[in-house]
């Protein structure tokens, strides 16, 4: 009688191992049932992929320069009109121009170049930022484009600004170079390479005044991203570009991979750089006056004024365009007002291909252009 | 006779206490602005678009909200309406008093309509106030945007020039290849929003050049002129002078094209940094000319207007 009561125990045992086994499946697939992952990581992963760069430029290119083991990226879009060269803020890259270049080409030619020690350019010294350099990167990366005969430049600078006004001057200089030159320019009723300047969000007094903050502002960024999504997440949830697609394009080209940490950093290291920073700034305001171009200024505020650009604006001596809803990326956050405004003032000052268009304007006696 | 008398009289007491009010700097009420601007209205559509002003007169330019020295001005050129007023535009944005400002000259207008003539400048423009401040101001004087509406409804009525017995010819920006005569100015509509370009825009925006001819103005509107612009101009319609605002010149005010042209700027310190003297220019009833320069009011208290922390900018 035990015996028999201790085997009807026995197949009992085996019964409730096997309805646990059930249980438990029909419990695992509930639970995967109830949290749901994968399909909005998938979602999130799709949200932030990299875009190329060939869905907004054209073409990219190296551009070695002679006598050196240096290596200058460019992106170009655009097959007529003035060239809209670019230089970017520094950590940035040539593709922080790209969603606005798509726009731009329409009417102009786009040149957006990774500077040294960004995006893709190589350099013997990748964290030598000084102006000098830079500005003697940017003449040579032109003189390789365009030879002794460069067409209308508009230059476009996004916070490294002063290289605009250093350059500037240079390629008016290059024009009045030479008595073959010179007569070629005339040939071409061109005035000069040079032919206006497009200033992005910097003023120098503001710029200034907040370089004692820079350092903390680079360290307190998010260092190291286990994913190129993860960084372009970043960028937009707790950086400082607010435009997802320009985002996608732009800021995989600003890091690069660490094999030994097996994470993503920053490609430039900026924290590196701060003995040029203030040579970035100081006297970018007069510089900026003085330019005897066409001059644009967009600023993301309109407290970003110093003394002297609030003076120069209210004397009339340059354009001014305060984009509101952007971010210091004032060409990532917003690239078609960014580039309907870059349009609009080429076509104001009617810069052409080689330069303004309509010397009869300045007629007397009420002309109507 | 004796009631409307009596209402009249109530209303100029009304006036007179809000003017008072505003001369220590506490902006008006909602209610009384929206009234305020009804009357300004009336009176202004009923100015030409080449106001006729008589001398003697104090010409000034620009204010941009800064109440202070406007209050300073007062007291060195004489109070309203025992000295005459010509105000050629650019009442607001930039100071942190745009609405003290206008709601002020607006008051003396309406107040005052035959001692005062106050023109519009490029930044009596819906569009430019909500960028440069007085669309802000406004939200944070008054916790919505019905005042910005009410004035810029009304800015849409000031007149765009102004003519000083015949002979001096007054308004913010300068001369469009599009007008000619007075008469040119005198036959367009001009209560709309300050275009982008064309005749209105230019006379708003546009600024003297030391080259002659027409020039693409660096500013984005309005056009540059030259010496041989002014001086045809001038000539067609038997002008002495052309007084205009809209730059900021360091001594306040500024000869061109050999004295037929002047700019006048009176808002000394222009946004509290830029160090320049302002100036008004009285005209006597001789037509002889007098610039008074001076200094920003002393400093007191700036308002609670926070700057934003420094952020990401290399």
């Amino acid at each position: 009688m035990d015996s028999s009561s201790h085997m009807a125990s026995l197949p009992e045992d085996i019964i409730t191992d096997e309805h646990l086994q059930q249980q438990t499946q029909p419990a695992s697939a509930s639970a995967f049932a109830s949290v749901p992952q994968r399909p909005p990581t998938k979602s999130s992963s799709e949200k932030y992929a990299p875009l190329d760069w060939s869905v907004y430029f054209d073409k990219e290119d190296d551009v070695a320069i002679p006598e050196s083991n240096d290596v200058f990226h460019v992106y170009t879009a655009g097959t007529e009109g003035p060239v809209v060269f670019c230089l970017h803020g520094g950590g940035y890259s040539g593709l922080s121009f790209a969603v606005s270049a798509s726009k731009i080409k329409e009417k102009a030619r786009v040149v957006a170049m990774d500077l040294r020690g960004h995006g893709k350019s190589l350099t013997e010294d990748d964290l030598d930022l000084s102006v000098e350099t830079m500005c003697n990167d940017v003449l040579a990366v032109i003189k390789e484009l365009y030879s002794d005969s460069p067409p209308a430049i508009i230059l476009v600078g996004h916070s490294c600004i002063i290289l605009l006004t250093i350059i500037g001057k240079k390629l008016l200089h290059h024009q009045s170079m030479g008595g073959s030159i010179a007569v070629h320019v005339a040939a071409r009723r061109s005035l000069s390479a040079l032919a206006g300047l497009v200033v992005v969000d910097v003023v120098e007094g503001t710029a200034m005044a907040s370089l004692i903050h820079m350092q903390k502002i680079l360290s307190s960024r998010m260092q190291h991203f286990s994913s190129i999504e993860k960084a372009i997440e970043w960028s937009v949830r707790g950086g400082s570009l607010r435009n997802i697609d320009s985002a996608r394009v732009s800021i995989p080209a600003t890091l690069k991979y660490d094999h030994s940490k097996k994470c993503y950093l920053y490609r430039t290291e900026l924290e590196k750089t701060e003995q040029y920073w203030k040579g970035w700034y100081e006297g970018l305001s007069d510089k900026f006056l003085s330019c005897p171009v066409p001059k644009l200024l967009l600023l993301a505020g309109t407290d970003r004024l110093d003394r002297s650009l609030t003076i120069g604006q209210m004397q009339g001596k340059f354009q001014m365009v305060v984009v509101r809803h952007t971010g210091h990326a004032i060409q990532e956050d917003v690239p078609d007002e960014f580039a309907t405004l870059i349009v609009n003032f080429i076509s104001r000052n009617r810069i052409g291909p080689h330069g303004i268009e309509i010397p009869g304007l300045r007629k007397p006696a009420f002309s109507k252009p | 006779m004796g009631a409307n008398s009596l209402s009249s009289a109530e209303s100029t007491l009304d006036l007179d206490e809000q003017i008072s009010q505003l001369m220590q700097c506490k902006p008006l009420s909602e209610h009384q602005v929206r009234v305020l601007c009804e009357k300004a209205k009336e009176i202004l559509m009923d100015e030409s678009n080449v106001q006729p002003v008589k001398s003697p007169v104090t010409i000034c330019g620009d204010i941009h909200g800064q109440f202070h020295d406007l209050a300073e001005l007062f007291r060195i050129g004489g109070k309203c309406p025992d000295t005459n007023y010509l105000f050629m535009g650019d009442y607001v944005d930039r100071g942190y008093y745009s609405v003290e400002t206008v709601t002020l000259l607006v008051s003396l207008k309406v107040r005052y309509p035959q001692r005062i003539t106050i023109l519009r400048g490029n930044h009596e423009s819906r569009q430019i106030t909500q960028v440069y401040g007085f669309y802000d101001e406004c939200l944070r004087k008054y916790g919505n945007a019905s005042v910005w509406k009410i004035f810029t409804d009304l800015f849409d009525f000031f007149p765009l020039t102004a003519l000083v017995e015949s002979e001096i010819f007054c308004l913010h920006g300068g001369l469009s290849p599009s007008i000619e005569t007075l008469d040119n100015i005198r036959n367009f509509d001009r209560v709309q929003e300050v275009p982008h370009e064309g005749p209105m825009c230019d006379l708003l925006w546009s600024d003297p050049d030391d080259r002659c001819g027409w020039g693409i103005s660096p500013r984005g509107a309005g056009y540059t002129f030259g010496q041989d612009i002014s001086e045809q101009f001038n000539h067609t319609n038997k002008l002495k002078l052309i007084a205009r605002a809209h730059q900021l010149v360091m001594d306040g005010f500024n000869w061109a094209h050999e004295q037929k042209v002047v700019t006048i700027f009176s808002a000394p310190n222009y946004c509290y940094r830029c160090g320049n003297m302002a100036s008004i220019l009285e005209v006597d009833d001789s037509m002889g000319h007098t610039f008074i320069q001076f200094d920003p009011a002393p400093r007191r208290g700036e308002p609670d207007v926070t700057r934003r922390t420094p952020d990401y900018f290399l």
